[in-house]
């Protein structure tokens, strides 16, 4: 993981040393996979040259490229680091301001990219090169300074968009976002609302943000639902989701449903409703451990030796915010491959495979063998975890099948 | 004619509702410090000091108005602008200076207002209490609306000067005359360095950041950029009416007299022998008022500047959950101002000279920044500079931070 503010300013040249110019900006791939695809480099003319990624051998204390590199241009839909979100505004989804972008964070794993943003005071004073006197300061008082990062997931960096039609705008800013952070934020405002905004998205995203609600909020959702309407969101959820979401109509609704569903549609969900008759309440275990996103990997690990003592197994950590809301998750092999000071967010997974208390058994072995994960999280409506079902505890209905 | 008067009523309503901001950082601008240096120079040079009114009108309303074009056509504040575009070194630069300029200028307000009471005969300190919790409730509790309804209440009470002048026996066609006719200008050192004095009080970085921020915390829009401008115009003029009677009632006692005043926060006490008792309180009541608008239109400033430069909540309309931060640094100035004027053993004169200074300082950069953003073509779309406007601009800034200049080497080698 390297800061942005670590990286501005370094020197880069070529393999046989020649010197280029200094690091000014980076650019990168505004999608949802923010890779970065190229170096803006001030060369030693003072111009600003564009040169792609695939050019460079090594950055860390200094930046080394081919030596015969080429100049690149900027193509569709790249962004710069720099003017597009360093000391940007942040802001949340109802418009209000939150804090700015302190700092970037990349991510060095199968080439670089951006994985989130530093909103901390931290982040400016590494602008400053003050960290290291500002760590001594806070220990000097008792104080230990922490980094916030926002992941990419979570942000939208507020562009200056002037001159457009506004009504547009609103249903443009809301598909920036994910489906599972729109969901979020519906869930917390009633549900006429939430058709409305639905009713103004794309169709596959409305149902990626249908699949992505709560499940009370999925019942009340298609309660409103005429079952034609219901039926295109089914359709256009995975399988596995919209049996649990069936299962929450009346008998009655689910036929009518189901039946204007496409014919092979029909035939896998009627599939899965026929052995949706096991809830996991029942095998859940309460064997599992839950870290905070702040915490170091050495305090991690003292907590997995000094909790998991008498645990059957434990294969994955799960990392919880303050409301105790599953947020990310790791295996003890990333765990151990991470120095000892590094920060738990730095290094989790954030798109955590889950199960709810009313999965039934037949979709959780599903998942656990579509993933290939022996252990699933379980949490309740409010994304708390309750615990965790693992290949073990279903292991005698796999044999039944078998 | 019915036609007529709707047409104008239509326009009469448009400005009401864009009416505030600029009036009100305007007259803000004549906070104690400017009311005492005014009482000083007119007391010093009788009217002929009146001459310096015109161009500092005209300054301030060119200076303010491109702080409003700037937040109207970007919707952002001053201190938003120099953190996106220049970073966080300078951002914390910036705010450095301007965080220590502000809380010396709101302690020299407090330490105003302290004489004035003084003055009264009031208990200094169950008032000073009263003052900063009244302050505070009304900032933190209040919305926009209210708030901006009391600072122009606060207007108001500025006419205590112009009737506090009426008392007295004024040469009025002197005082106009003087207005613009240049024969009266005095080319010594003295008349020089209190124009520029003037100068250095009225247009401070402050009240360009103030502005700024008042604006787009009203949630005015752009195409209300024409009354916007109209506006400050008015509150340039307004301001520098009031200036007009503070300077004229002290040029038509104590400089007609020939009594020279120490310190401006004399000028209401000294004035009661010639203009009487209604008059000489009527002046100490606008000196408080000043000092009091001073000191909550300067904190605010902060905890606009500090909000936009780290990106929080910073609204007068935020609810005190969600502006925390806002009020917590609005509060902590008002208290290291009170504080510090009632610790017998600091020195609030050596205070209000770094201010100065400080402020001196900060000023040329404040300009190059709104310079910068008024030529920005992306910035500022259609609402650019134009050709002539810069010139006129360039000009004056380059009035402005000379002046500036010269107030700090004036006061550092004590002239």
């Amino acid at each position: 993981m390297i800061y942005f503010s670590e990286l501005k300013g370094k020197d880069v040249s070529t393999e046989d040393n020649v010197k280029v110019g200094k690091l000014d900006d980076l650019i990168f791939l505004a999608s949802e996979n923010p890779r970065i695809t190229k170096l803006v480099v001030e060369d030693l003319s003072g111009n600003k040259i564009n040169i792609s990624i695939d050019h460079v051998k090594k950055i860390n204390s200094n930046v080394l490229i081919n030596k015969n590199y080429s100049i690149s241009e900027l193509e569709e839909n790249e962004l710069f680091l720099l003017k597009n979100i360093q000391d940007k505004q942040i802001i949340d989804l109802k418009g209000n301001k939150v804090v700015r972008v302190n700092d970037v964070v990349l991510q060095d794993k199968n080439g670089l990219y951006v994985s989130g943003v530093d909103i901390s005071l931290l982040g400016i004073f590494r602008w400053l090169k003050l960290e290291k006197y500002f760590h001594k300061l806070a220990n000097f008082v008792n104080y230990r300074p922490i980094s916030q990062f926002l992941s990419w997931a979570d942000i939208q960096p507020l562009e200056l968009a002037r001159g457009q039609v506004r009504l547009k705008k609103e249903e443009q800013k809301l598909e920036k976002l994910r489906p599972e952070d729109l969901a979020d934020y519906l869930e917390k405002t009633n549900v006429v609302n939430t058709r409305k905004i639905l009713k103004i998205l794309d169709k596959k995203f409305a149902a990626d943000v249908i699949r992505s609600l709560n499940i009370n909020y999925q019942t009340s959702l298609f309660k409103y639902f005429t079952p034609e309407i219901a039926a295109k969101f089914i359709s256009l959820i995975d399988p596995d989701e919209a049996v649990d979401i069936i299962l929450t109509q009346s008998p009655k609704k689910r036929e009518q449903i189901i039946r204007l569903l496409g014919e092979s549609k029909k035939t896998e969900i009627n599939h899965l409703l026929k052995l949706s008759n096991t809830p996991i309440g029942e095998l859940i275990t309460t064997e599992y451990l839950t870290v905070s996103p702040e915490e170091t990997v050495k305090s991690v690990i003292t907590k997995v030796r000094r909790d998991s003592a008498d645990f059957f197994t434990l294969l994955n950590i799960y990392v919880v915010n303050k409301d105790n809301q599953l947020i990310g998750v790791f295996n003890i092999h990333e765990l151990l491959l991470q120095d000892d000071n590094t920060q738990v967010y730095k290094f989790m997974i954030q798109n955590v495979i889950v199960v709810h208390l009313t999965t039934p058994v037949e979709i959780v072995i599903r998942k656990m063998f579509k993933y290939h994960l022996l252990h699933l999280p379980v949490i309740d409506i409010s994304k708390k975890i309750q615990g965790i079902i693992t290949m073990v505890d279903v292991d005698k209905f796999v044999v039944e099948k078998l | 004619m019915r036609l007529f008067w709707s047409k104008y009523k239509r326009r009469l309503l448009l400005f009401l509702a864009v009416f505030g901001p600029a009036t009100i950082t305007a007259i803000s601008d004549n906070d104690a410090a400017g009311v005492a240096t005014y009482s000083l120079a007119g007391a010093q040079f009788g009217y002929s000091i009146l001459f310096i009114l015109v161009p500092v009108t005209l300054l301030l309303a060119v200076t303010q108005e491109m702080g409003i074009r700037i937040a109207l056509a970007t919707g952002k504040g001053l201190g938003d602008l120099i953190r996106e575009r220049y970073g966080i070194k300078i951002t914390m630069i910036v705010f450095s200076v301007l965080m220590v300029a502000n809380i010396g200028t709101i302690i020299a307000n407090f330490a105003a207002l302290k004489a004035a009471l003084t003055m009264f005969n009031l208990p200094i300190l169950p008032l000073f209490m009263l003052i900063v919790l009244g302050v505070i409730l009304f900032v933190s509790k209040g919305n926009y609306r209210t708030n901006q309804r009391i600072f122009l209440l606060s207007v108001i009470l500025y006419f205590s000067y112009v009737i506090s002048t009426l008392k007295v026996d004024v040469d009025w066609g002197r005082a106009f005359v003087s207005m613009v006719n240049p024969a009266v200008v005095q080319f010594n050192k003295e008349y020089i360095f209190a124009g520029i004095a003037i100068l250095g009080t009225t247009i401070t970085p402050w009240g360009q950041f103030f502005v700024q921020s008042y604006v787009i915390d009203k949630k005015l829009t752009i195409d209300k950029l024409k009354y916007s401008q109209i506006e400050t115009y008015f509150g340039s003029i307004l301001t520098n009416f009031f200036s007009f009677f503070m300077i004229v009632a002290t040029a038509a006692t104590l400089f007609a007299y020939g009594i020279k005043l120490q310190s401006g926060e004399q000028a209401a006490l000294a004035i009661k022998p010639f203009a009487g008792e209604m008059a000489s309180f009527l002046f100490g009541i606008g000196f408080i008022n000043a000092a009091l608008m001073g000191i909550i239109i300067i904190s605010l400033t902060t905890a606009y500047a500090f909000s936009e430069f780290f990106g929080y909540t910073g609204s007068l309309d935020a609810p005190f959950e969600k502006g925390k931060i806002f009020y917590g640094i609005f509060t902590l100035q008002l208290l290291i101002g009170a504080a510090v004027v009632l610790l017998p053993f600091i020195s609030v004169f050596q205070i209000v000279f770094f201010t100065q200074s400080f402020n001196a300082i900060l000023l040329p950069f404040i300009f190059f920044f709104l310079l910068k953003f008024t030529n920005n073509k992306e910035l500022m779309g259609a609402h650019i500079n134009t050709k002539w406007y810069n010139i006129f601009s360039i000009v004056s800034t380059v009035v402005i931070i000379l002046a500036a200049i010269f107030v700090l080497i004036s006061s550092v080698f004590g002239l």
